[in-house]
């Protein structure tokens, strides 16, 4: 890599207990890969992948081998693990930008006491996810227009993704009426009755499984960031669950060997990444040093300005289904 | 059951001690992006204050900071679990007889006809109040101070 170009990190950690095992691979470190550590050791911190735009910006994607339940379950030791490994990656290949991805955005005060621990600006992705929420649900209002319900509305993705839709002048339906503090917004009384009353939702929380299916009408698109999903189960015929957080790249993305792996074990697919990986490249890019999202703060202004220059790298919002392009 | 001294009651909220209720109020302000006096010991988490999942973890995180202590996971559910058999804590969802006089004895900062004959698993977070982190806070600081 050259020593001039921005650099970025991405911070991620295993999904399962077999992603451990494949990161202990990737790290050569066999207690890992053989199931011998169970990934909460300090000492199997390591590298995933190489990212980045060519001559442009370089990215590396970095790990903390603990699965979900052991990042919730002891987030001190979540956030020491993650501090360590920012204090690797700064000692060896110092970066402009750290993004953080998953539960590592989660844990911790959304990233807040990493920051406060660290000397190199931290970002959630909470501005890139927003992006791509609102872009892709534009796309889909453009062909179904109508009132759109944003539940995980007092999430600060969500709040943001209702300002901005009701600024564009859609009637929007949110699910909080904490979240409807000052925006030109309507308010339901449940998610399923926000839900319920409009054939475009939007689910904006960061954890799924918080909406009765049923209360999805027949011919409704739910553009969805959650994982899990939204709806508590399968959705009925004729309603479209679409990913709100995929992000096509351009011809210019690089990524090697392990980053085609990153991106199959990540739940990509080979054509596309999500929003927030992105978020930290930008950053770098830009040289910026104020994050875009960190804790609660998401500034609306700040999802309109990363969107302006995701777009002029080359980046673009994606409706998919899964690993694919989805058509309206 | 005795209570660990210093635990509230739906009768006692007023009696909280300064020194531990600033840092569970602060808590939670920085937690759920409130002002300090949006925040009160009666209040409901997620009815009143809005609360979403990922809030509980940041408001955990903020507590176990603030105090030194480690809460565990799902903490508040699994001592209303003890003593209670998994078989005899709910049946379809519902929580027994058993099980509600348990949590009963294990949030008595929660009004006990809240606590009544239908209530399900599910539901139970509903009725957590600021309080019941509160007691929390002042029950781990009790097992810490014993070693």
């Amino acid at each position: 890599m050259s020593p001039t170009r921005p650099r970025f990190a991405f911070l991620v950690h295993a999904l399962s207990v077999p992603h451990q095992r494949v990161l202990g691979l990737r790290h050569f470190t066999p207690g890992l890969a053989f199931g011998r550590r169970d990934g909460t050791s300090p000492y199997d911190l390591g590298e995933v992948a190489r990212v980045g735009l060519k001559n442009l910006v370089d990215g590396v994607v970095v790990d903390v081998p603990m699965t979900p339940g052991q990042m919730l379950e002891d987030q001190g030791r979540a956030l020491a693990r993650m501090e360590r490994l920012v204090q690797s990656i700064q000692r060896s290949e110092p970066v402009h930008a750290i993004g953080l991805g998953s539960l590592c955005a989660v844990v911790a005060g959304r990233g807040s006491a990493l920051a406060d621990r660290v000397d190199v600006p931290i970002t959630t992705g909470g501005a890139a996810t927003a992006w791509s929420l609102l872009e892709n649900t534009r796309a889909v209002l453009a062909v179904r227009p109508g009132p759109v319900a944003v539940l995980g509305s007092r999430s600060p993705v969500g709040r943001a993704v209702a300002a901005l839709l009701s600024a564009d002048g859609f009637r929007v339906v949110v699910d909080n009426k904490r979240a409807a503090r000052g925006l030109p917004v309507e308010v339901a009384d449940s998610p399923e009755t926000a839900a319920a009353s409009c054939r475009v939702v939007v689910g904006a929380g960061p954890t799924g499984g918080t909406l009765a299916p049923g209360a999805l009408q027949p011919e409704t698109v739910l553009v969805d960031v959650a994982i899990p999903a939204t709806p508590a189960g399968p959705v009925g015929a004729g309603v479209r669950v679409l990913a709100g957080e995929a992000v096509s790249v351009p011809r210019t993305w690089s990524r090697g060997g392990w980053g085609r792996v990153y991106q199959v074990l990540a739940g990509y697919g080979p054509f596309q990444v999500y929003a927030c990986l992105i978020e930290p490249l930008v950053m770098a890019a830009q040289g910026r040093k104020k994050p875009f999202a960190l804790g609660r703060n998401l500034d609306p202004d700040d999802v309109v300005r990363f969107g302006e220059a995701a777009l002029a790298y080359g980046f673009a919002p994606r409706l998919a289904r899964g690993w694919f392009a989805a058509r309206l | 059951m005795s209570l660990t001294p210093g635990i509230l009651t739906a009768d006692t909220l007023d009696q909280a001690d300064p020194a531990i209720w600033e840092k569970v109020r602060d808590a939670f302000a920085e937690a759920l992006g409130l002002d300090e006096d949006e925040v009160e010991l009666h209040h409901k988490i997620i009815e009143d204050l809005d609360a979403e999942s990922l809030d509980f973890l940041d408001i955990a995180f903020r507590l176990e900071r603030a105090f030194d202590i480690k809460i565990p996971r799902g903490g508040i559910e699994s001592t209303a679990r003890e003593g209670v058999g998994e078989e005899d804590y709910e049946v379809d969802g519902v929580l027994t007889s058993a099980a509600l006089a348990r949590l009963r004895e294990a949030m008595p900062e929660v009004p006990a006809d809240e606590l009544e004959d239908g209530l399900r698993t599910a539901e139970v977070a509903e009725h957590f109040r600021v309080a019941t982190f509160y007691n929390l806070v002042v029950h781990l600081l009790a097992e810490k101070a014993k070693g």
